[in-house]
């Protein structure tokens, strides 16, 4: 007993000191618990990723886009520069994934040596799961030439497999 | 050279690049090593951002600004020798236990991380991803005039290209020293990155526990519990953040830059050397994403408030000049990028708001939507109002910043989500069904290490109250046996 104590005032300490080693417990069990029931939740999330569905989805789209690239790479020479035609705002997406980071884009459109589009079909030898490049090329007599992408092709029929968002 | 070997070496040149700065201003402790790499990640992230501003090509400023910083850090070390990465260690307590806490809780977090990055073994690349996160390295590395047009030609449609630039920029610094310019690089770079964050992040509640043992009785406790604590909450934040940890998005390097920032700037005891890693991840944070940028405006607000305190609110001049000098030059480093998206009229630089919408509908559906996303404070609210409450003396005994510090900043953070969904003019429902498991990640992983913390305060507060040996901070016994002084533990100001 410290000096100039009471009973009183050293059994109110006690009682005290129970209540904060209880809290002290309750608060640590609660928190460890919850922290251990999140946790094997996390990892089955994290093993959901490895799925082979989720795996065979993730290589089809590798496959569509590495395959949009390269068709891409046979209609733009190196110094040319393209524009990213069309009216379809998810063909404009779908081309700055498969090229946007290499693509020398022009700016007005007017001035592109090659507008890229992308055309739609039934999936054929030549497409990446239906969908081939196109490049229009303007010559300085006004004329029109179209080639399409070369290269690379993707068997089956698409779009491929949405990733999440 | 194969995906595993490029991102070794990709995430180790930026590692050097931020290496000698983080050890000049955080010191030879284990968060250095996960830090580093995300010092270089930002010294990335300058060299895109002069290069943007300046011209020149991107690897020459990051090589520069490297090179700067190293020389800076050793002239330093050469003139002010007490500065030097060993300083303040004298202060902390240092015994053999003490260090092996720290070996062992580093190598578990590091473990665990490496354990949490499986997902890597599926080659996904996300949406986002491979239309903007992994897309703009190519944009760094052609020249300025294309990397004008690249980011103002209106064609281009994407208006998310005007986001801060540090996934991008570190991806660029991959693709260009490895010569392997591919999607799946920039995704394995970026998601080592997301794994330096998290392991940072969970290495503030070891140093929480190693801090509380030499303050309590029976030390070992508080320093196991931290290293339990900090292995469970890496496992918690992958799950939270799957897929995108390890699909290329920037939401969770974000989000754990800025947790981390939150345990080291507002939770750990206050010192030079936490203060300097909360700036390297408050840095990191606000240069990720603009939601980590609105976000880490608030954080510099609340750590800088945090270091000058009641003393210097009361007058205590200098108090002021250190946490002012270092917010204001967080300032500029975070406000230099989108300045330059204004003045150069780069697209999506001006977010459309408006108050004219249905408000209370958009209110309405941005609550619901992230509701189910938040059930975390079901655990940690209450967990925050007993400990609050009960142990405030326990926590101010092991040093530990007030708990209203951290759930400022996870309020900002909820808030500032939210208010752009509910003021913005995009259509409120598909936005919210296809963003909001992944705006929502830092509020939702702060609350995950409020609880963390508690964990650890609490197991100290047990250990110490079950009786032994109450220890002074140096870790000297003052007084044997006792417990845990009640006035210090109930009722106690924050």
């Amino acid at each position: 007993m410290a000096v100039g104590s009471t009973p009183g005032t050293n059994r109110r300490q006690s009682v005290q000191t129970v209540l904060v080693t209880v809290v002290c417990a309750l608060v640590a069990a609660t928190a460890l618990v919850s922290l251990v029931g999140q946790a094997v939740r996390g990892n089955r999330t994290v093993d959901a990723q490895l799925a082979s569905r989720s795996v065979h989805d993730a290589s089809v789209d590798n496959e569509f886009y590495s395959c949009i690239d390269v068709q891409a790479r046979s209609l733009v020479a190196p110094g040319q520069s393209a524009a990213l035609g069309g009216d379809n705002l998810a063909d404009v997406i779908t081309m700055i994934k498969g090229f946007g980071a290499w693509v020398a884009v022009a700016d007005p459109v007017s001035r592109a040596d090659v507008v890229l589009t992308l055309r739609q079909g039934p999936g054929a030898p030549g497409t990446c799961l239906g969908t081939q490049v196109v490049g229009t090329y303007r010559t300085h007599d006004g004329r029109t030439t179209v080639r399409l992408g070369t290269g690379a092709q993707v068997t089956g029929h698409g779009p491929p497999p949405a990733p999440p968002l | 050279m194969t995906i595993v070997f490029a991102t070794a070496a990709a995430i180790g040149v930026l590692a050097a690049a931020g290496a000698l700065p983080v050890l000049a201003a955080v010191g030879l402790r284990w968060v250095s090593v996960t830090l580093a790499p995300l010092a270089g990640a930002l010294v990335a992230m300058l060299a895109a951002t002069a290069s943007l501003t300046f011209g020149g090509p991107l690897m020459s400023w990051f090589v520069a600004l490297a090179a700067i910083g190293a020389t800076t850090v050793f002239g330093l070390w050469v003139v002010r020798p007490d500065l030097g990465p060993r300083r303040g260690s004298s202060g902390r307590a240092t015994g053999a236990l003490h260090r092996v806490a720290g070996i062992v809780g580093f190598l578990s977090v590091v473990t665990a991380c490496a354990w949490s990055l499986r997902g890597l073994r599926s080659p996904t690349v996300g949406f986002d991803a491979r239309a903007l996160w992994v897309m703009r390295p190519g944009w760094f590395l052609q020249s300025h005039a294309h990397l004008l047009v690249d980011l103002k030609a209106r064609n281009l449609v994407l208006t998310q290209t005007a986001y801060p630039p540090l996934v991008s920029a570190s991806a660029a610094v991959a693709w260009k020293i490895t010569g392997i310019h591919s999607a799946r690089l920039g995704v394995t770079t970026i998601a080592l990155l997301n794994a330096c964050a998290l392991a940072t992040a969970a290495l503030a509640v070891i140093e929480c526990g190693r801090g509380m043992a030499g303050r309590f009785s029976r030390a070992w406790v508080p320093m196991a519990s931290g290293i339990v604590a900090a292995v469970l909450l890496v496992v918690v934040a992958a799950g939270v953040t799957e897929p995108f940890l390890t699909n290329g998005y920037a939401d969770p390097l974000w989000s754990l830059a800025a947790v981390g920032a939150v345990a080291f700037g507002l939770q750990l005891a206050d010192g030079p050397s936490t203060r300097a890693a909360a700036v390297v991840l408050i840095l990191v944070a606000g240069t990720t994403k603009d939601e980590g940028f609105v976000t880490a405006l608030a954080l510099v607000a609340l750590v800088a408030a945090r270091s000058v305190g009641r003393a210097g609110l009361r007058g205590e001049r200098k108090r002021w000049p250190v946490p002012v000098a270092i917010a204001v030059t967080e300032l500029a480093v975070l406000l230099w990028w989108p300045t330059m998206m204004r003045v150069i009229g780069a697209r999506g630089a001006s977010s459309s708001f408006t108050t004219r919408t249905d408000l209370a509908r958009r209110t309405t559906a941005t609550v619901h939507g992230m509701s189910p996303y938040l059930h975390v404070l079901v655990v940690a609210v209450p967990l925050a109002v007993v400990g609050g409450l009960a142990l405030s003396g326990v926590r101010r005994r092991g040093r530990i910043g007030n708990d209203l510090w951290a759930w400022a900043a996870l309020a900002v953070g909820l808030c500032a989500v939210g208010a752009v969904l509910v003021a913005s003019t995009s259509p409120i429902g598909p936005w919210i069904l296809s963003t909001v498991h992944r705006i929502t990640e830092f509020p939702i992983l702060e609350a995950w290490w409020i609880v963390g913390f508690w964990a650890v305060v609490a197991t100290a507060g047990l250990a110490g109250s079950l009786g032994g040996t109450v220890v002074d901070p140096e870790g000297e016994p003052v007084e044997a046996p006792v417990e845990v002084p009640v006035e210090a533990a109930v009722g106690a100001r924050g």
